[in-house]
């Protein structure tokens, strides 16, 4: 209604005058001003500002809706990729981690003992100069490679990396090789890509080895999930858990963990023995198919039903359903499969798999191995000199011991014992960022023993959570709808995310934060950038004319599409898919996907399984208090076979002891686990009293994870820790 | 007439994944208090022995009856069935927070705010509905499994997946005095879902959905022994000043006039 | 003074009547009056909104054409049922005030001469229901205070009922104060005050505006007097009291009278008993 004067105008013509005295508060926040110019919010300040969601690393678009310099709902954006409309219970909660009552809203600096939750409220700029000081301190003594810096994957971690590269340490932890390591490392030595995306389109079967893709959700890939389940394909999981996953499946077999490799490896014997693969695809696009069929002779489906438990005939019956589905089949690569030692050649069996059905990278292949390159999409960024040379070793392991690891996966869990032993030299600071080692990393005992050799810890979050109440100084993060961060290209186009509304307190993005830090470590021309949207300008330059306004209004600029290239080729030595891998052979690992037989537990122990839950992320969520109000509380799964032995009742208090420590929680009663297997929900059980909807809520498995490293991968076997229980 | 809408939810039970996105969507939505929610997701829990096993979840709100109980129960007329498109609203204004509803709701789709004291339900999202949204819950529903539109109208969503259901069910309550005619449809359920939700053995557990409508006893005293008794009252009242006047018309006015 | 005898005015002589006629005795005190009539102008516009607003077809108290007409009259349920809680405050404060204002001067000498029940009373109630069904009419009835016992108890229902609807209507009014349960008890009571008062407004506005033997007592709350006569005729043990009130007077005027001309002053007579 233009040109009638409201009441609410009326209201505010009347407030103008009252204004002439506090003229600061009417003047309207930066990020409204802002808004309001690049044309998403009405006069009123409501409207809809597209930006990316930031609950799991999916990465949703999200459209939100604000009111009056508040966020009130999210939306999908229905044009990202990611989430076409739709968001999954996390992205829908994500604005209650930014109104989160137990935010940390100012820089904190420790007052009482670590652990003991005193700390007092400083300014930035003290809170910086004390991490600033100690850094340097530290790099003075010791050397900057006497700093650790650990980080989870987000998208200002560019920065991060760029700080503690600037720094000089090559002390870099990642939650990668507690998460993918073995996916990531297996694809990239098979197919060049880290990680192939799946399409949907056209699937007719799919196989999931503990890919719980209905629980551990990615917003596309679940709905594209269901919808090709409602189409009429077939489903067939692989869990020793009845996951609601297994629950739409049309076929779920309980296999026993850890075997999985032993079920694809009896299915590429299966698929090569009867000559049911694609011969074509294999003679043209990989190598090493020739040698298959002797290396694979031994796995046949009697041998693998013994392992797994799983009948022959059903394991043959599958392969041969899958073979005939040809290029519409897909074995889905997931994170890390069965969570053992051997995941690595589980992934590895898996996209052999994949690649003897031609599903790679063929026109209506269920597997996208496309070289992210080859969108042509190449974002600016600000010029910097090189880093210093790194001399020392990493304390991970990586390359010395881990020789086939990515650098920039690392091996976090390796980091204690370094720390521990000192060896092969001592760390004394630790900086970690949006991360939380202390629940994260198996074996909780070991890290806080490792907080404890620490001269200097500082964390970068938006809540205490239970790294950042160890730590000595706090710096509180604007959340992801109140800051910006790097650009993110995802399948064409380039999305942002933008603030939408002020940043809470005192927090600040990350992009500052690390600037402002490094120019007190004298670091200040790594870090070539005004504010957070000089950055971003900087980023789009090459791209083409386009101008930060525009991006903010759409949340996303497409630039021309690159000519794609006929010709298929893999990022791997070969150009091909590698199905053997000379690069393993090499380092002396086994050149093609081989059995490697993972322990077992004793007949009093169970195999202790993690999973997720749909409505958390890992442990970063359980304070978010409307993800609180829609979880099931977290118990011990156990069969009833396995319960009745024991003679425990349902929601009975039972004692879980690993060999690295013991926890008591109330038992769930199902049949929905194998009876060898008992099952918690990770991200529980935290320390941090500064916590206050999740403190108290469940325990956590990482008292009871035993460190156990892939040799090759770097990963993390999860469920290779086996437990006792008994009525506490 | 024909352009009078008829809105309610098809819910394609098989896509539900129970990742209660719908929930979290609503709760924002819809300002609803952490201690309550509008919908839920009725978890059958794992049936069968290992492993022969099977699990679903059937996602429901309010029904938005045809003949809603709770507007029955409703003193002062705060609930009501919009005639314009068949939702089962609330005007939380001319709501007391009685919880005569709460109790008659056969669904246990209604709450009270205590907050506010006043009765919150499901209103199908109408303030997005207006502005041709779809409701929060069915906007985000990852698995497909929630579908909302107008059930006159063939084109619809709903109308177009109720055509192509395998299956269907209603939780429709026929009883002596009551017929609530809801208006979710459950579409493509396992054939033994039915018996399932009304079961024994969810009664015991006090999880029945649907339950019979309940009638506090103030309520059911009010309407058995006060409404009467006033009735009752006011006649005797009203009788007494007819037979009175009566009288006097007949006998003529005494005494009075000089 | 000798006491007359009671309950005879059909032997008063014409020119009698007629003094009676004009004399007038004040039977009700601006206060009363006033609150009366606010009260009056209250229940007219709480009581039709307040059925309006009973719209359970469970309970079928209010006809559906009544909610119809009065939601469409103030635009919905909810402004319907502000209107009745607005005036419905506005009722209780203003009364409320009226009669804590004059609680000590007003109220209390009201309720003591006006609402205790003595012997008459009680054969009054003995006789006349009976009398109205046309039995007993030989029996004559004794003689009535300025209320009858009729009027009396029904004060009684009135100020109960007020009560009620005075501590029930709030507890509803204001919801975010009390849990459901004291608001689901709380509308049985709002409804049977508010009908136990209606049944006897039935008969008093009857008995008060259209039967003819009583327009002296409708323009009485007007003008607060009535006429000798009809104080004699209805009240007649109040006329009475009247009288013998005027006859101490003028018997104080006298005495003092007296007193003035210099006469050895006289002990005040003992009053006579009742």
């Amino acid at each position: 209604m233009p040109n009638t004067l409201s009441r609410r105008d009326f209201l505010k013509v009347g407030g103008a005058a009252l204004g002439a005295l506090t003229v600061s508060r009417f003047v309207p926040p930066r990020v409204v001003a802002a808004a309001r110019t690049a044309g998403l919010l009405d006069q009123n300040g409501d409207g809809y500002i597209p930006t990316m969601c930031e609950m799991c690393v999916w990465r949703c678009g999200v459209l939100a809706k604000v009111e009056e310099g508040r966020v009130v709902k999210l939306e999908g954006n229905p044009d990202h990729p990611n989430s076409k409309g739709k968001l999954c219970a996390r992205g829908q909660s994500g604005l209650m981690n930014t109104y989160d009552p137990d935010r940390v809203l100012t820089p904190l600096i420790r007052v009482g003992q670590r652990g003991e939750g005193k700390f007092r409220k400083a300014s930035w700029d003290e809170a910086l100069d004390v991490v600033a000081a100690n850094m340097l301190k530290i790099k003075e003594q010791y050397g900057a490679q006497a700093m650790i810096f650990s980080s989870t994957h987000n998208l200002s971690q560019v920065q991060f990396e760029n700080l503690l590269y600037a720094f000089g340490s090559p002390n870099y932890g990642t939650q990668r090789s507690l998460c993918f390591n073995a996916m990531v490392t297996a694809f990239s030595l098979t197919y060049g890509i880290e990680e192939p995306s799946r399409d949907y389109t056209s699937v007719k079967y799919i196989l999931l080895t503990g890919r719980n893709l209905l629980e551990a959700i990615s917003t596309s890939e679940t709905s594209d999930l269901m919808d090709a389940v409602a189409r009429g394909a077939k489903l067939v999981v692989l869990d020793p858990r009845f996951t609601k996953t297994a629950s739409k499946a049309t076929e779920w077999l309980p296999i026993r963990p850890g075997t999985d490799l032993a079920f694809i490896l009896a299915m590429i014997n299966v698929i090569v023995t009867e000559k049911l693969g694609d011969c074509e695809f294999t003679a043209r696009y990989a190598v090493g198919c020739d040698k298959l069929p002797a290396h694979i002779a031994f796995y046949t489906p009697e041998w693998a039903a013994k392992k797994t438990g799983i009948e022959a005939d059903t394991i043959r019956r599958i392969a041969r359903e899958f073979a005939a589905a040809m290029s519409d089949a897909l074995a889905h690569p997931g994170w890390r499969t069965s969570n053992f030692i051997n995941s690595f050649q589980t992934e590895r069996a898996i996209a052999t798999l994949n690649a003897i059905v031609g599903n790679v990278l063929t026109p209506g292949g269920c597997l996208n191995a496309e070289n992210p390159e080859a969108s042509g999409i190449t974002l600016g960024k600000p010029s910097q000199p090189p880093y210093p040379r790194l001399s020392s070793l990493r304390l991970d392991g990586v390359p010395w011991k881990y020789p086939l690891v990515p650098l920039k996966l690392g091996v976090f869990q390796e980091l204690r014992d370094a720390v521990l032993t000192g060896q092969p030299y001592q760390a004394h600071g630790w900086f970690i960022a949006r991360q939380n080692p202390v629940l994260s990393l198996p074996d909780r005992q070991k890290t806080l023993e490792a907080f404890g050799k620490m001269d200097f810890i500082v964390t970068v979050d938006i809540i205490m959570n239970d790294s950042a109440w160890f730590s000595d100084v706090v710096l509180p993060e604007a959340s992801y709808l109140e800051r910006y961060d790097p650009l993110l290209p995802v399948s064409g186009k380039v999305f942002i995310r933008q603030p939408v509304i002020e940043p809470q307190g005192e927090a600040q993005s990350a992009l500052w934060i690390y600037k402002q830090l490094g120019e007190r470590l004298g670091l200040g021309d790594f870090f070539q950038y005004q504010d957070e949207e000089d950055y971003i300008r900087q980023q789009l330059a090459p791209l083409g004319n386009y101008s930060l306004e525009e991006l903010r209004l759409h949340g996303y600029v497409e630039p021309p599409a690159k000519e794609k290239s006929q010709e298929i080729t893999f990022n791997t030595p070969s150009g091909k898919v590698e199905v053997y891998s000379e690069t393993l052979a090499n380092a002396g690992y086994p050149a093609l996907p081989t059995w490697e037989e993972p322990p077992s537990p004793n007949a009093d122990q169970f195999y202790l399984l993690t999973g997720k839950v749909g409505q958390h992320t890992q442990m970063g969520t359980q304070n978010n208090q409307l993800l609180h109000k829609y979880e099931d509380y977290p118990r011990l799964w156990m069969n009833p076979e396995a319960a009745d032995k024991l003679g425990l009742k349902d929601w009975e208090l039972v004692e879980v002891t690993s060999e690295v420590g013991s926890v008591k929680v109330p038992v769930q009663v199902t049949p929905a686990i194998r009876a060898d297997c008992v099952y918690l929900t990770p991200g529980y059980g935290h320390l941090s009293k500064g916590l206050r909807t999740a403190y108290g809520d469940g325990v956590s498995d990482s008292v009871l994870h035993v460190t156990y490293v892939d040799p090759v991968s770097g990963g993390q076997a999860l469920s290779q820790t086996f437990v006792t229980v008994k009525k506490a | 007439m024909a352009d009078k809408k008829r809105y309610g939810f098809v819910i394609d039970i098989s896509r539900c994944i129970d990742c209660r996105a719908c929930q979290v969507a609503c709760s924002l939505e819809n300002s609803v208090p952490l201690n309550h929610t509008r919908i839920w997701i009725h978890d059958q829990g794992v049936q069968g022995t290992f492993p022969k096993l099977s699990r679903t979840f059937v996602p429901y709100n309010c029904m938005h009856c045809e003949h809603p109980p709770c507007i029955e129960v409703c003193v002062s007329g705060a609930t009501y069935k919009d005639p314009n498109n068949g939702l089962v609203l609330v005007d939380q204004e001319a709501c007391i927070g009685c919880g005569f509803c709460v109790e008659a709701c056969p669904y246990d789709a209604r709450y009270l705010d205590e907050k506010l004291g006043v009765v919150d339900k499901c209103n199908g999202c109408i303030q997005r509905v207006e502005i041709g949204q779809k409701p929060a819950c069915v906007a985000t529903c990852l698995g497909g499994s929630r579908l909302f539109g107008d059930l006159n109208d063939p084109a619809s969503d709903v109308s177009i997946a109720l055509k192509n259901a395998k299956s269907l069910f209603r939780l429709d309550i026929e009883g002596k005095d009551i017929d609530t005619d809801p208006n979710i449809y459950f579409i493509n359920a396992p054939q033994s879902l039915t018996s399932l939700v009304t079961s024994d053995a969810f009664k015991q557990q006090g999880q029945a959905v649907p339950r019979e409508p309940k009638y506090t006893i103030s309520e059911e005293g009010w309407k058995k022994v006060l409404v009467p008794a006033i009735a009752a009252g006011i006649g005797a009242s009203f009788l007494v000043q007819a037979t009175y006047f009566t009288k006097q018309l007949i006998e003529g006015e005494k005494e009075f006039d000089e | 003074m000798s006491k007359p005898r009671m309950g005879s005015y059909k032997n008063i002589s014409i020119v009698e009547r007629r003094r009676l006629r004009e004399k007038k005795y004040k039977k009700h005190n601006l206060a009363n009056i006033l609150t009366h009539w606010f009260n009056v102008g209250m229940w007219a516009l709480l009581l039709p909104t307040g059925i309006a607003i009973i719209s359970s077809p469970r309970l079928g108290l209010s006809p559906v054409w009544m909610q119809e007409l009065f939601r469409n009259m103030f635009g919905g349920a909810a402004n319907l049922i502000k209107f009745h809680y607005t005036i419905g405050f506005l009722w209780i404060f203003v009364l409320l005030f009226n009669v804590l204002l004059g609680f000590r001067k007003y109220f209390v000498p009201f309720a003591i001469s006006r609402m205790l029940l003595d012997k008459d009373d009680i054969q009054w109630l003995k006789t006349k229901p009976l009398q109205m069904l046309g039995l007993m009419k030989d029996k004559t009835l004794p003689p009535q205070d300025a209320y009858n016992a009729g009027q009396k108890l029904y004060m009684y229902v009135v100020i109960l009922g007020t009560l009620g609807i005075m501590v029930s209507g709030p507890v509803m009014a204001l919801k975010t104060l009390f849990p459901p349960i004291v608001k689901q008890i709380a509308q049985p009571l709002h409804w049977v005050s508010v009908f136990a008062i209606v049944a006897g407004v039935i008969i008093h506005v009857y008995m008060g505006a259209i039967f003819p033997e009583e327009k002296e007592a409708f323009f009485s709350m007007f003008g607060g007097k009535v006429s000798a006569w009809y104080a004699r005729a209805h009240h007649e043990k109040w006329y009475w009291e009247k009288v013998q009130e005027e006859m101490d007077w003028e018997e104080e005027v006298a005495r003092e009278i007296e007193s003035a001309a210099g006469a050895d002053p006289q002990p005040a007579p003992a009053k006579s008993g009742d």
